[in-house]
């Protein structure tokens, strides 16, 4: 074990997969030779040279495009949209042609490859760069989803990623990524589509999503000290597929849910999550599913109007001590 | 200022408020007391901790609210009323309800089931009116359901009934509102008797060998410790030796099993001058000596009458003893401290003439006897083993060297 | 099975000079192959009009009646492992691949048969292993992810080339622009074709576009030459193609081409074309690819039956998939929840 940073935990995921299979290839704007603005792909170029680390021109739907044409073709490129909210201006490619050609196809076309994008908030960039938008890409029959919250989580399931046969949108939330965390040494792959039980609790299972999860932790140790209830956390990992097992599961187990969103309210995956909880464990359940979200609003860029709309430790603490009584 | 129910305890998660000594527009000085909370355990006054007007009451009697839960507002001279600021209302109905607590509709929300309680509910053939809600403002919580199935056989354990005739004080009538703790013990009375079938056994024991050490150290102790040196010790650690032997006797049952505990701790019923009666714990009683005991069960009672003890001190009894001696009744038939298996009463020891044999010849002596009786939950054991461990228990006061125990 | 009647009756090899003693630089066999393939493109789009108007397809569809010769002379000039990417008027360029014809057909009648499983539909015919990587329907896209296909040919050194088709009304869209830039900074092996029929659905494209020739035009902005071909000549087309792919193939990077031609029928299906003005479609009729073409063959010397047995063979293998279509089943149901995934399955949980 290693103690990384979330970014030198992407820039170890890719180096690994790069060195593994000739037919993984990068490319993105400033991804190159400036090592990418987060800083998360430093070294690659210098490791795998200008054929396999390609900066490109500020063109997403090239980088889309040219990513989707290079999987279906037997390439397995790995693409980077510096901030998810620009996945607004690709996303035909997203949707339209690299969600839907299997199916339109009937199975001709593969399409393995990887969107790496920053994701979220808690930056101060404002509304343009800093959107929580996992909850467009779940939204999409054809693509994989997965948001990591821990550097060990970034290497293995982006290495699970570059491997998988279909497409996946990789959401890395960009206020992680100076985060630090152990991270195993040598290959490591994780599985994707799996949640993970982050902390056991009996009263009440809190759901969250990459940034969240941290936050939902840290609220679950001042729920035990200062109010005595026992909350266990559940990073989602993967939105699609979505572990309902495991979070059935927990339903089951303490019959009390709130998920906690960094996406705004409507259609946020834990809409998706309390309508399957509603429909199969209905008989479960000891209280309503609550959500905690961002409010349904552009995000502000003063730190005390950001900090407020993004779920904090503070609101998750005070909203499941609330509700669970 | 913010009026918070108090942590009582390390195990006490919630609490029951049970009295507002104040009303909304009275005034408040930090040292008056505000309001009284109970739990299944203690009853508590809490003071205000603040001057002012009391401007809010946010929890209304009767209701069982978690710890940290806002109880009420006290401004405090100068301070302006806080308007509550403004909240992103539409974008946020379940994670931040703007609502304040006092303007949530006041109808009954016991009788709002979640979904799992009215599963558990038809699944075990029960009605919600055999549960007694400890949720906010007395909903069922799965939690109480679960409590009340872990007694087999359970029968509603409501302890009054629902409809009770509207008797006023009046001429040659009292009405004598009961107190949270009385509610409690009826409470727990009612179920435990529905819960376990009792069975009572008594042996009649010669405290002659008891009487000696008592007679050696009992003065000197009186002087030294200020209270007497009794026989509730001595009967106290017979009673754990003799479980080392029994070990049934000091167990819970749950569900369908019992589940024996290595360590005796053991509760002692003790009256609050006829207020109310509670059973703190001394902890590990069978590795104490009759004298930590004596120390220990003086100092609960002295504790426990002076409204001292924390709700800790009453968790995870094994074994209870009631001691009516000081009254001199003859024989008490105690009910079981649930969920345990067994329950002493010592009564009365007094003088009387009783057959010995000395030197092969049956004569008649005056001897210190007094009688003890224990009720035992014929689930868990039968009559044979009560009855071996109370031979094993008379055997011990009679037979054991106390001087050299408390010398 | 599908079934290709015509691919097989291949034409006798020409010699290098033809019958008429004329130079030919492009050869009988060539020319012949080309024939061919315009008659298929002609008589598969006329058959599935007729089958519009019976009620068996449904759906939309768009036509390349009058557009034969820049399908059949790219496609005449691709290698097998070429790919080509065209748009939702792409029946021609698959069929051209050499794909199945009842397939084809089967696909558009959503047929078990159906090429995609009757899962795409006419806007996005696909075979895959004939190096036909997909039509795609949202105007643009397939640009920049032909250009992503081409460089995985440069990446892995196969010298294989993609050949893009659209239309003349997606030169005004952000990914054409993308798409042609990326191209030439990555110097890919991919040849952009623009067929310009003159209108963008039924809007004329002079209306809407800021330059006379809506490809040739901007090629200079991304430092190609202006290339423009007379689209319904295949010969011209065949030359173009050849030179842009022997260009693309030599690591020369992209070519921008456009093709200037004409559809016969409307947009699509619903579309009666009455926004042309009159004469127009007359006049373009007189320049109709398949007449010239065949005079062409004949003024080379080829015999007249030689020209006609190649169209009935055409004919006849229409008719066969058209029969064979009609006579598959529709698909089971189980399709519809297969194929979202490599594992075959539809599953988003667990
Ligand atoms: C992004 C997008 N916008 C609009 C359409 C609707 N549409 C379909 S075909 C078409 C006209 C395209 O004209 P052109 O590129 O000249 O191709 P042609 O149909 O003439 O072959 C339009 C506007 C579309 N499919 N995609
Ligand atoms: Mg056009």
């Amino acid at each position: 074990m290693a103690e990384l940073t979330y970014r030198e935990a992407v820039i170890e995921a890719i180096a690994q997969e790069m060195r593994r299979d000739e037919r993984v290839v990068f490319l993105g704007e400033d991804i190159a030779k400036a090592g990418g603005v987060f800083k998360a792909t430093v070294g690659l170029w210098e490791e795998f040279g200008d054929l396999r680390v390609r900066d490109t021109p500020i063109s997403e739907q090239a980088i889309l495009g040219a990513a989707m044409g290079a999987a279906m073709t037997g390439l397995r490129p790995i693409a980077e949209i510096m901030f998810s909210d620009f996945l607004a201006v690709c996303w035909d490619i997203v949707t339209n042609q690299i969600a839907k050609s299997r199916y339109m196809t009937g199975g001709q076309v593969e399409v393995p490859l990887v969107i790496r994008t920053a994701n979220g908030g808690g930056a101060r960039f404002g509304a343009q760069h800093s959107q929580a938008v996992e909850n467009w890409a779940m939204m999409i029959p054809g693509i994989k989803v997965v948001a990591p919250s821990t550097p060990a989580d970034v290497k293995g399931l982006l290495a699970a990623a570059i491997r998988d046969p279909d497409p996946v949108l990789f959401f890395e939330q960009k206020s992680l990524y100076a985060t630090k965390g152990e991270v195993p040494d040598g290959e490591h792959v994780d599985e994707l589509g799996k949640a993970k039980v982050v902390r056991e609790g009996d009263d009440v299972t809190i759901l969250a999503l990459g940034l969240m999860v941290p936050r939902a932790i840290e609220a679950a140790e001042r729920l035990q000290a200062e109010a005595g209830i026992s909350a266990s956390v559940v990073d989602i990992r993967s939105l699609v597929p979505l572990d309902t097992q495991t979070i059935l599961a927990e339903v089951k187990k303490t019959a009390r849910v709130v998920t906690v969103e960094e996406n705004p309210r409507l259609c946020g995956w834990g809409a998706e999550i309390a309508s399957i909880i509603a429909e199969e464990c209905f008989y479960d359940l000891d209280m309503p599913v609550v959500r905690i979200t961002t409010p349904h609003i552009p995000l502000s860029s003063a730190d005390e109007l950001e900090d407020e709309m993004i779920p904090s430790v503070d609101r998750i603490f005070e909203s499941v001590r609330r509700e669970v009584d | 200022m913010d009026v918070i129910m108090p942590q009582m305890g390390e195990t006490v998660a919630e609490g029951t408020l049970t009295v507002w000594h104040k009303k909304v527009g009275d005034t408040v000085s930090s040292s008056d007391v505000l309001f009284e909370i109970g739990t299944d355990k203690v009853e508590m006054e809490v003071p205000a901790l603040a001057d002012g007007v009391l401007t809010e009451i946010l929890v209304a009697e009767g209701d069982t609210v978690a710890v940290g839960t806002k109880l009420a507002v006290i401004q405090g001279e100068g301070e302006a009323a806080q308007p509550a600021a403004p909240k992103p209302e539409a974008s946020q109905p379940a994670a931040i309800s703007t609502a304040p607590l006092k303007e949530r509709p006041t109808r009954d929300r016991s009788m709002k089931l979640s979904p799992v309680v009215r599963k558990l509910l038809a699944e075990n053939n029960l009605a919600h009116t055999d549960i007694v809600g400890t949720g906010r403002d007395g909903r069922i919580k799965r939690g109480d359901v679960l409590a009340y199935l872990k007694a087999p056989n359970a029968a509603p354990t409501a302890p009054f009934p629902a409809e009770a005739p509207g008797a006023v004080s009046g001429e040659g009538i009292t009405v004598v509102p009961f107190s949270y703790r009385r509610k409690m013990t009826a409470e727990h009375m009612v179920r435990s008797k529905s819960t376990s079938p009792h069975v009572l056994q008594a042996v009649e024991v010669d405290f002659s060998a008891v009487n000696k050490a008592r007679a050696k150290i009992g003065p000197d102790w009186k002087a030294r410790e200020g209270y007497s040196l009794t026989y509730l010790p001595f009967i106290a650690k017979a009673v754990c030796s003799a479980i080392k032997e029994f070990p049934h006797i000091n167990a819970h049952i749950e569900k369908d099993h019992l589940v024996v505990f290595d360590r005796v701790n053991l509760a002692m019923a003790i009256d609050l001058n006829f207020e109310g009666l509670v059973a703190p714990v001394i902890r590990d009683a069978d590795l104490k000596a009759v004298t930590e005991i004596a120390r220990a069960t003086n100092d609960l009672a002295k504790r426990a009458r002076a409204d001292e003890l924390t709700p800790d001190e009453f968790a995870n009894a094994t074994y209870t003893i009631t001691n009516n001696g000081s009254f001199g009744t003859l024989i008490t038939a105690p009910i079981i401290n649930q969920p345990q298996v067994a329950i002493l009463s010592t009564d009365g020891i007094t003088k009387r003439p009783l057959v010995v044999e000395q030197d092969g010849e049956d004569m008649i002596a005056i001897r210190p006897v007094g009688i003890l009786a224990q009720s035992f939950d014929h689930r868990a054991i039968d009559g044979s083993y009560s009855g071996a461990f109370m031979r094993r228990v008379k055997e011990i006061i009679e037979g054991k060297n106390w001087v050299e125990s408390v010398s | 099975m599908a079934k290709k009647a015509t691919a097989k009756k291949k034409a006798p090899a020409s010699k290098a000079k033809n019958r008429a003693g004329l130079n030919d630089d492009i050869g009988e066999e060539n020319r012949l192959r080309m024939w061919q393939l315009q008659l298929e493109v002609r008589h598969v789009e006329q058959r599935l009009h007729d089958l519009f108007f019976q009620n068996l397809i449904k759906g939309t569809s768009h036509l390349a009646l009058g557009q034969e010769a820049i399908s059949a002379g790219f496609g005449a000039a691709m290698r097998p492992d070429d790919y080509t990417f065209c748009t939702y008027r792409g029946h021609a360029h698959t069929l051209v691949r050499g794909t199945s014809m009842t397939g084809m057909i089967g696909e558009l009648m959503g047929k078990e048969c159906g090429m995609l499983k009757g899962k795409g539909g006419s806007m996005h015919l696909t075979d895959v292993s004939k190096g036909a990587m997909g039509s795609y329907a949202i105007i643009g896209a397939h640009l920049p992810i032909a250009a992503g296909a081409a460089w995985q040919a440069q990446y892995n050194n196969t010298g294989q080339i993609a050949a893009c088709f659209f239309g003349d009304g997606t030169t005004n869209i952000g990914a054409f622009h993308e798409a042609l830039n990326f191209a030439v900074i990555w110097n890919l092996p991919v040849v952009y074709v623009c067929e310009n029929n003159l209108y963008m659905e039924y809007t004329p494209i002079s209306e809407v576009t800021a330059v006379e020739h809506p490809a040739a035009d901007r090629a200079g902005a991304y430092g190609l030459p202006s290339i423009i071909v007379d689209g319904n000549d295949a010969d011209a087309v065949f030359r173009v193609a050849t030179e842009a792919f022997d260009k693309a193939r030599s690591g020369g990077g992209p070519s921008l081409i456009e093709a200037k031609t004409y559809r016969h029928s409307g947009h699509s299906r619903a579309d009666p074309g009455t926004y042309r003005p009159e004469g127009e479609l007359e006049e373009w009729l007189k320049k109709d690819p398949i007449p010239m073409y065949r005079q062409r063959l004949l003024d080379f010397g080829v015999k007249e039956d030689v020209v006609s047995g190649i169209e009935d063979a055409v004919l006849q293998a229409v008719d066969e998939a058209t029969e064979e279509a009609k006579a598959s089943p529709t698909p089971p149901m189980e399709y519809a929840y297969t194929d979202v995934w490599a594992d075959g399955g539809s599953s988003w949980r667990n």
